[in-house]
């Protein structure tokens, strides 16, 4: 066996930390810390991983009133990320998984798309509490050339370390449309569960799924997104 | 000083169980001076060989391994070849080919296909031994697409004493299953269960060593492959409900509120 660079020690280090079941990264961190010659070897690339497993998982953290949602669909910069619904855009520490401040939005959300957002951030965020008893929605919105394209997250978890158990389901929606226009829709759900109580089981599923429905004016876009 | 052995064990049952062959591979090249331990601590999927000269497999395991070199349990010989490789004491080995055609046969029973083994050591006046089982599916090609493995691991540990001995089991089962449906998308369960019991048992003619470590194996297998099915699939269901309700919130708060209802009415009778 030969010897491995300190670059392949950090690189084996890191896929370790993002391959971490939900709920147990920070056991993870401890441990792969523990496996290091040196614990300190991992504090460069430290802030880029957790940043890549915060938003790739989909953090649900408290701002203080409601939960928001840790995407890189709602990046605005490496420890920042945009709340459209209350309209504030939250300082976020990705090594302490806590948020630190917030201030309002001031032009990340697009003007034109808004109506469009923010009507079908209400008909979601309905969808999502109905049947997502312990998740986050959120509905962020983007122009790609002269299509409006609204992305909805949803991320819910639910950790039961005490019965060793650990869940989350993301799911990612993505709406394409001109206004007025038909709405194509496409979706990834991911479910990840670890159960490891005497052993370690996983399930690791990953779904595509898509659609179209008739577009129109903002609420009526909204409805069919939904039912969609 | 944190315990290196512990930090690794626990991270191996935090990652995703299909992918520990990668995982354990990466881990040794982090801490190479854990290699043994690693190797004889965490359980990895068996892997099959063939003895050319008996035209049969065998598996691969710790147990049967002397450097780089592996037994097999059908002609006792170390493949690469070995001058002195560790084998069982005559009277063991005898044990040892009679557990493997019982342990066939077993196999044969239970699973309809699939690769037995079946290693024995000497511990001072006592003995151990593996039984190793693997059996793997791939339906892709007719049109099913699932992909199964199924490992079985049973160390068993033997102290005689006098008439009877005591029977010291510890199993592991491992289960993998892939599957990709239009309908389910890419979903792969994958796990290990591990399992420990006790046994003391009267040793005689009628009652040989095998045929207790057989039964007691039996049992074992049998319990494993229930809780399999209730831990798997319906833990893992339930874990997937709560995080998404299948029929909504306020679908199942009315009827939890129904449930209520009923049961205060019927206990003001």
């Amino acid at each position: 066996m030969g010897d491995v660079t300190e670059e392949e020690m950090i690189q084996i280090a890191n896929n370790f930390l993002l391959a971490s079941p939900p709920g147990e990264f920070m056991e993870v961190v401890t441990d792969v810390r523990g496996l290091l010659p040196d614990d300190s070897l991992i504090n460069d690339t430290a802030p880029i991983t957790f940043r890549e497993y915060n938003t790739v998982q989909m953090l649900q953290v408290y701002n203080g009133e409601v939960d928001v949602l840790v995407s890189k669909h709602g990046e605005v910069s490496d420890t920042e990320y945009l709340d459209p619904r209350s309209g504030q855009v939250f300082s976020f520490d990705h090594i302490r998984q806590e948020v630190t401040g917030s201030r309002p939005i001031s032009g990340e959300l697009d003007g034109q798309v808004e109506p469009y957002r923010s009507a079908i951030d209400q008909a979601f965020e309905k969808y999502a509490r109905e049947f997502y008893a312990n998740g986050t929605s959120a509905v962020y919105s983007s122009k790609k050339g002269s299509d409006f394209v609204v992305t909805m997250c949803i991320s819910s978890s639910k950790f039961n370390p005490n019965n060793f158990w650990n869940g989350r389901w993301r799911s990612i929606w993505t709406a394409t449309f001109k206004p007025n226009g038909q709405v194509s829709l496409n979706g990834t759900l991911r479910i990840n569960v670890h159960y490891y109580e005497d052993g370690n089981v996983q399930l690791n599923t990953e779904a595509e799924r898509s659609a179209s429905v008739a577009g129109g004016d903002p609420q009526a876009t909204a409805g069919n997104i939904v039912k969609g | 000083m944190v315990d290196q052995l512990d930090c690794a064990l626990d991270l191996m049952r935090r990652m995703p169980p299909n992918d520990i062959e990668d995982n354990l591979a990466n881990l040794i090249d982090l801490v190479p001076d854990l290699c043994e331990d690693l190797l004889s601590a965490v359980d990895q999927p068996l892997k099959i060989a063939t003895d050319k000269e008996a035209h049969r497999d065998y598996l691969l395991c710790d147990y049967n391994r002397d450097g780089d070199s592996y037994r097999s349990p059908w002609t006792n010989k170390y493949d690469p070849p070995l001058g002195d490789g560790a084998v069982p004491s005559a009277k063991l080995r005898k044990l040892e080919v009679e557990a493997n055609e019982v342990f066939d046969i077993y196999r044969d029973l239970y699973y309809e296909g699939g690769v037995s083994s079946v290693y024995t050591w000497d511990l001072d006046d006592d003995f151990a031994a593996v039984v190793l089982i693997k059996k793997t599916q791939d339906s892709t090609k007719k049109g099913q697409p699932m992909k199964g493995t199924w490992d079985s691991i049973h160390v068993v540990e033997v102290q005689n004493s006098g008439n009877s001995a005591h029977y010291k089991l510890t199993s592991t089962v491992m289960l993998g299953i892939e599957t990709e449906t239009k309908q389910a998308g890419r979903v792969a369960l994958g796990g290990s269960l591990t399992r420990q019991t006790e046994q003391t048992s009267e040793v005689s003619e009628a009652n040989p060593h095998i045929s207790n470590i057989g039964r007691m194996i039996e049992e074992m297998e049998n319990t494993l492959r229930q809780s399999l099915e209730t831990i798997y699939f319906g833990k893992t269901k339930d874990i997937a409900n709560d995080l998404r309700n299948a029929a909504g919130v306020s679908l199942q708060r009315q009827q939890q509120a129904l449930a209520r209802d009923i049961g205060s009415s019927l206990r003001s009778r």
